[in-house]
């Protein structure tokens, strides 16, 4: 078992999507303890790379190998987790993008790719994304967090302002909201009344998963 | 021989600023293409050429960083502007303000961003659609009459790559090549894990003229990077850091380094090789006044 979960968690460091698919498949062969497999397995092996990326070892393009590797192990795996959606359900779903007039995309996917990877339900509304599209989704969707991402001074105010319609249409109490983006600090996160600001990909995970639920 | 590699050769040479903040300053609107102004606004951006020109910038920078087709399609969300028009006169307008300007000797530099896209994994950017996008932009540039190439704010070697392989298809003018780089534990490296080792390898095999480095660095951070690159080559170096990191105040970024302190900084990096030094996000023309001054003093 052990020697399982190190090739699990190896081949997402390696970002072999191929492996990572052959040794989901195997774990539900075998019958192996799928949450014990995911968690200290693959999630483990995403872990890594989210450190490694911070350490200066890993740069973008493993990071987003490695991502999807992820996510095709967990496409397998997922179903046989607790009847199905167990996983997604303790997580919660995430609804992000990139705030009106900013096209910044790349934080953001990489934001979004993390949080799928670690299990988040994520719904990614792109660049450009209005404010009220933002708001209607995490409604339409039940979402446990809006994450916003806003890379230019000019475009900063759209994210207080999801915050400000999410108060008008009273839904403040049902979502959570965090934002990042290069401009963005805590100081701007608390001045705006957000939940939190997330500096890169790895810190949104931890942020995510230390409020969910 | 080319006027600008002799010049370069001869003296340390100075680019001009930041060109975004200020247009904020001007007046640029939420969601405005600050390339679109060298249509829309062409006597502001006129004005800012002439005001680094003033405080003593021996090479200005046409306002067309974000203006390739592919960039320009993904910005301009209410239809984008004719490419090639629209690089033709942002170098027409500066080429105009360099020939108004009262003192000869100074270089018009057609800059060149990157497309904004990725190669995979990333991304779905194929070589094919880069180097057409950035040939189209060079060949603008180059019929507006600009004096150099100045690629900037790369952080993907293979398309800085696929830029100078564009422009050579269209110019014999001289290339300079920036990539942008964060300073990580194991040293300095762009997004994509680029090392100045592979820049000095692979971009003076591709024939620039000069390589460097601009923006995501402050110009504190820069320093050590300068001299690692002049271990490496022996082609000229060019370095233009930001004015600190931002801060925000009442909602705004602002960039609260003194000019007098960035100046300082540039300084050493003349020192340890930089044979072209400048500013990028947040340096104004009161930046290169200083610099021109403590450089003169040199």
């Amino acid at each position: 078992m052990k020697e399982h979960l190190d090739s699990c968690r190896q081949a997402i460091i390696d970002g072999d999507a191929e492996r990572s698919e052959e040794l989901a498949k195997l774990t539900l062969e075998k019958g192996m303890p799928v949450l014990e497999v995911v968690d200290n397995g693959f999630v483990a092996g995403i872990r890594e790379v989210g450190r490694l990326w911070e350490e200066g070892e890993l740069f973008l393009p493993e990071l987003v190998i490695g991502a999807d590797a992820m996510k095709k192990a967990m496409d397998i795996l997922r179903p046989a987790l607790e009847g199905g959606k167990g996983e997604q359900d303790r997580l919660g779903h995430v609804v992000i993008g990139t705030i009106e007039g900013d096209i910044h995309d790349i934080g953001k996917t990489l934001v979004a790719t993390m949080l799928a990877a670690n299990g988040f339900e994520v719904t990614d509304l792109g660049a450009d994304v209005p404010v009220a599209k933002f708001v209607e989704t995490a409604e339409e969707k039940g979402a446990d967090w809006i994450a916003i991402s806003a890379l230019l001074t000019t475009t900063m105010p759209g994210q207080k302002k999801v915050i400000e319609q999410l108060e008008a249409k009273s839904l403040r109490g049902n979502v959570r909201v965090m934002v990042g983006g290069a401009p963005c600090s805590e100081e701007w996160a608390s001045e705006i009344g957000a939940d939190g600001y997330a500096g890169d990909a790895v810190a949104a995970v931890a942020l995510a998963k230390g409020k969910a639920g | 021989m080319n006027e600008f590699l002799d010049a370069l050769r001869e003296r340390v040479l100075l680019f001009d600023g930041g060109m975004g903040s200020m247009l904020i300053a001007a007046g640029l609107a939420e969601g405005e293409v600050p390339d679109e102004w060298s249509i829309k606004r062409p006597d502001t951006i006129i004005g800012i050429h002439t005001k680094y020109l003033e405080t003593g910038a021996d090479v200005i920078q046409t306002n067309t960083f974000g203006a390739t087709s592919i960039k320009l399609a993904a910005s301009c969300r209410d239809g984008a502007p004719d490419m090639a028009a629209l690089n033709i006169k942002a170098a027409e307008i500066a080429r105009q303000a360099i020939d108004d300007f009262i003192v000869g000797g100074r270089f018009l530099a057609g800059d060149i961003g990157p497309t904004g896209e990725f190669f995979p994994p990333m991304g779905t950017l194929s070589t094919d659609a880069a180097r057409k996008a950035f040939r189209e932009q060079a060949a603008a540039l180059e019929k507006g009459g600009v004096d150099i190439f100045l690629l900037e704010t790369m952080y993907d070697i293979r398309e800085a790559v696929e830029a100078i392989r564009a422009v050579r298809e269209v110019s014999d003018k001289p290339i300079v090549c920036e990539l942008t780089m964060e300073k990580k534990k194991k040293g300095y490296f762009t997004i994509m894990g680029d090392s100045p080792e592979k820049a000095a390898e692979i971009l003076v095999a591709e024939g620039v003229a000069v390589i460097g480095a601009n923006c995501s660095l402050t110009s504190g951070e820069m320093i050590g990077l300068v001299g690692e690159m002049r271990s490496l080559t022996d082609t000229p170096l060019l370095f233009q850091p930001n004015a600190g990191q931002p801060e925000l105040a009442d909602g705004n970024a602002i960039y609260r380094q003194d000019p007098g302190e960035f100046a300082d900084d540039l300084m050493k990096m003349v020192e340890a090789g930089a044979n072209a030094v400048g500013g990028c996000c947040g340096t104004t023309p009161d930046f290169t006044r200083v610099i021109r001054a403590r450089l003169d003093r040199m």
